[in-house]
């Protein structure tokens, strides 16, 4: 191929590479939708609601019988606004789903499930300092950060690729009176031998 | 020099245009795609589930009082950047250029050269420019490029944390840690301008706590070419081998330690200095054979979130053996590091380095160092104190450096700074800081001899000969920055960074006549020194912007704008160094999409435009990068890589003070296989 012939070719692969998305989007869309693919905290935002529907919480979690179910994010949200989307309107065992961004360490004892972001899994010490502030509250603490599980944490996720797993602690979720279902328990990521 | 069509540049900007409007036409056709209700999947189909990987989110920076931006490892791996300078082209306001195949003249917010000397580079803690021109020899650096955790990119100057020569900037490149990189990778391709690499890294546990990885990887790169297309016998081959350690002897205390070593095979034409070659200049057609390694050990202790302590030190190795120059330099480095809250509001940071230099350099008549041999050290203190003055909105944070080098004795660099942000989604900041570069052993040392045609009739003589040499009352260049930047994110897929900035240098170097006051001149020879007797200003600005336009589809845009002028003081008799300003662009932009495609396809294209340097006679270039990726599975994947497409070859800069050949960048193409297991 000559220069002159290929700086021509170039130059309507630039023009297709930006076209092609306007033809995708405009003439596409339908079919799209279908291919499209989540992303990675709309995948672990429904994650977290099936956590909710398979682990058993004790009834003293619950402060009355019509009390929601709580997940709360330790800090940055890294959920955007996929987190609200995904559980709005939404009901695990006749609970309404909250959401709540946590502040104080202090306010993790009224979640159900606590979310500990990765801005918080950086600080050495922390999960230390979040597992002491729960104490014995009945809270399912997941997050997304190596060694979280073997620091005892609950479930964590693990991204492989393009895919999202999690492992499970099952035994420290024993501890604080929750029950793992089998189904979620057989899902989980086993420890590497 | 090859001639430039006028209308080039132009017709060139009308593509940019089309391809802009294009974009922004698909803004105004975007609506939400429907995502299916996720709650409703079966928890079994949620794990086969793949996720896009464009819309990651990146490390939050809108809290950094200074122009920061970070290359991820994802931005590498879809640029198909095969080198760290090329990987650099990514940062917004870098000013990368390639002087031939295994050369690169980089830097930030002016000054660029293939000698630039306003830039630290540093590699997980260790500084990789060289003491002897203040500068980085890009031949030798390099890495796995898939065990880069990212690269931190400073613009503006970092002297108040990390010292001398953070002037113009600051890049940090920083690799996974050992736990990150288990199993095995394997990494293999080749094309018309990369002949051929391969890399090979694996990684595992050696018991409960501790992981290590292990690494080679080897390339070989064609000749860059003449401006007549003839190849510029400049090829470029390096093997480069390394390890990493990382140990959680206990929940606050962590120990790395890592090393890599390095060989290479590089073919350059020198035009060396010799009284018996005609023109009293040698064509050297050389092969030469850097080689180095390190080693560094990195103690963390961390006494609670806010509150930790490190320890880092480092040996350093390089050697270097051209047919003009021979040098061999070891390094020892030693930094600690406390950090710790003071009262409710406040953090502070402190620490002390020490650094110890010592090369042996092989004389030659191009080149040669006086005396032969050198041992330098540095020390170094510095406290910086971040002040939360309105929680969350409102922070001040002051600090200095103070070090001793040999060269100037002692030196403070302060920095203020101040971030306020009004409102969640904007960030402003602002800041002043004072920063020095330290004079060189070359600047202080050098004998470098040229021949210069005279262009006199008979009986003169052709060529008369110039020498520079080191004058070891050269002074620190100065400089006092005031910045200013504003972070926003007006929509959740949209967020813009801006900065600008106003430099004000002193005593710059100025390559002055005459003898220098200490070096004794040869005799028949026109002396040169440097001397303090340039200053000058710089401002310019800097903008970036993200935009996703759909879940699959990122773009990026970024603008750099530049002016530099400099100024002789009175009684300088400097012919050449005011032209500098002309070595570096007025304007860049640049443009980066990537989108991940149905059947595990990606596509990412890069169009960048580069303005003309005037001082080198090097036009406006418009150029063009495009990567396909195919991950039929997680462990696998496939990759086309288009290179410099819109010409067959074009020229990015010109050699200065070593007498190399100006050569032009190659258009190339690639394939890459990437396999883990």
């Amino acid at each position: 191929m000559n220069p002159e012939s290929f700086r021509g070719w170039s130059m309507k692969l630039v023009i297709w590479s930006f076209l092609f998305p306007l033809l995708v989007l405009t003439g596409g869309q339908a079919e799209l939708a279908e291919e499209s693919l989540p992303s990675e905290y709309q995948l672990k935002a429904a994650y977290l609601f099936n956590f909710a529907k398979f682990v058993e919480w004790p009834p003293e979690a619950f402060p009355e019988p019509t009390a929601p179910f709580t997940i709360g994010i330790l800090g940055e949200d890294p959920f955007d606004e996929d987190l609200e989307r995904t559980v709005k309107g939404k009901a695990v065992a006749g609970r309404r789903l909250v959401i709540r961004h946590v502040k104080a360490l202090a306010e993790l004892k009224s979640c159900h499930i606590v979310f500990i972001s990765r801005s918080e899994s950086r600080k050495t010490g922390r999960w230390r300092e979040i597992f002491k502030a729960l104490g014995a509250a009945c809270a399912l603490t997941v997050s997304e950060a190596d060694g979280f599980v073997e620091a005892g944490g609950m479930i964590n996720f693990v991204t492989e690729g393009t895919r999202v797993r999690f492992q499970i602690n099952d035994p420290a979720a024993r501890r604080a009176g929750l029950k793992i279902s089998s189904k979620l328990l057989n899902l989980a990521k086993k420890e590497e031998p | 020099m090859k001639p430039i069509p006028l209308n080039r540049g132009r017709r060139k900007s009308r593509w940019l245009t089309a391809g802009l409007s294009s974009a922004s036409l698909s803004l105004a056709a975007l609506t939400p795609i429907a995502q299916p209700d996720l709650t409703e999947v079966p928890i079994e189909a949620l794990v086969q589930m793949q996720i896009t990987t464009v819309a990651r989110k990146a490390e939050k920076l809108s809290q950094s009082p200074a122009a920061v931006s970070v290359i991820t490892q994802d931005d590498i791996r879809r640029s198909g950047a095969t080198s760290i300078p090329e990987a650099l082209r990514l940062a917004p306001g870098l000013d990368v250029a390639r002087l031939d195949s295994s050369d690169w003249a980089i830097s930030a917010r002016g000054f660029n050269d293939v000698f630039a000397n306003k830039l630290l580079v540093l590699q997980d803690g260790r500084s990789i420019y060289t003491p002897l021109f203040s500068g980085v020899f890009w031949d030798v650096q390099g890495a796995m490029m898939e065990d880069i955790d990212r690269i931190e990119v400073i613009r503006g100057p970092g002297a108040a944390l990390w010292g001398a020569n953070a002037v113009n900037g600051v890049i940090n490149i920083i690799s996974k840690s050992a736990k990150e990189t288990q199993g095995t990778l394997i990494t293999a391709g080749g094309g018309t301008e990369e002949r051929g690499f391969a890399g090979i890294r694996y990684g595992d546990k050696l018991g409960d706590h501790a992981f290590f990885r292990v690494y080679g990887t080897y390339f070989n790169r064609d000749d860059s070419a003449l401006a007549d297309g003839q190849d510029a016998n400049d090829s470029w081959q390096l093997g480069r081998w390394g390890f990493r350690v990382d140990w959680d002897v206990s929940d606050q205390n962590l120990l790395t330690l890592q090393g890599d070593a390095y060989r290479g095979a590089i073919n350059q034409v020198f035009g060396a200095f010799d009284t018996n070659a005609p023109g009293f200049t040698r064509t050297d057609h050389d092969e030469f054979d850097p080689r180095g390694g390190n080693v560094l050990g990195r103690w963390t202790h961390t006494v609670s979130a806010d509150s930790d302590l490190r320890l880092q030190l480092y040996y350093d190795r390089t050697e270097r053996d051209t047919s003009i120059f021979k040098e061999k330099r070891d390094t020892f480095d030693a930094d600690f590091q406390h950090r710790f809250p003071l009262g409710e509001r406040q953090d502070l940071v402190w620490g002390t380095g020490f650094r110890l230099t010592s090369d042996k350099v092989g004389n030659t008549p191009t080149v040669s160092l006086n005396p032969d041999s050198r041992t330098t050290d540095l020390f170094s203190a510095f406290l910086q104190d971040e002040i939360n003055l309105v929680p969350e909105r409102l922070r001040f944070t002051a600090g200095s450096k103070l070090e001793h080098n040999d060269y100037t004795g002692w030196e403070i660099q302060p920095s203020g700074r101040v971030l306020w942000t009004p409102q969640d989604r904007h960030t402003l900041w602002a800041s002043v800081s004072r920063a020095v570069r330290t004079p060189s052993r070359a600047e202080d040392d050098i004998i470098l001899t040229s021949a210069v045609p005279t262009g006199l009739p008979f009986p003169f003589p052709p060529v008369a000969v110039a020498t520079i040499y080191g004058n070891r009352q050269f002074d620190s260049e100065k400089l006092l920055a005031y910045e200013i930047g504003y972070r926003v994110q007006p929509h959740p897929k949209l967020s813009f960074d801006l900065a600008a900035f106003y430099n004000d240098y002193d005593d710059l170097r100025s390559l002055e006549q005459g003898p220098s006051p200490t070096q004794p001149a040869a005799p028949g020879v026109i002396p040169i020194h440097p001397e303090n007797k340039l200053y000058g200003e710089t401002y310019g600005a800097e903008a970036a912007a993200t935009f996703e336009v759909t879940r699959w589809w990122r773009l990026q845009p970024a603008y750099t704008y530049l002016q530099m002028q400099l100024h002789k003081r009175p009684g300088s008799t400097d012919t050449t160094s005011e032209l500098d300003e002309g070595k570096s662009p007025h304007h860049q932009f640049s443009l980066r999409s990537a989108m991940d495609l149905p059947h595990d396809l990606s596509l990412e294209g890069t169009v960048r435009y580069v303005d003309s340097l005037p001082a080198l006679g090097i036009g406006s270039y418009l150029e063009l990068n495009v990567r396909l990726g195919w991950r039929p599975t997680k462990n696998l994947e496939l990759a086309i890589v288009g290179q410099n497409l819109l010409d067959s070859r074009h020229p990015e800069f010109s050699p200065s003070f070593i007498n190399t050949q100006r050569t032009e960048v190659e258009r190339g193409v690639y394939g890459k296989l990437s396999w883990k297991f």
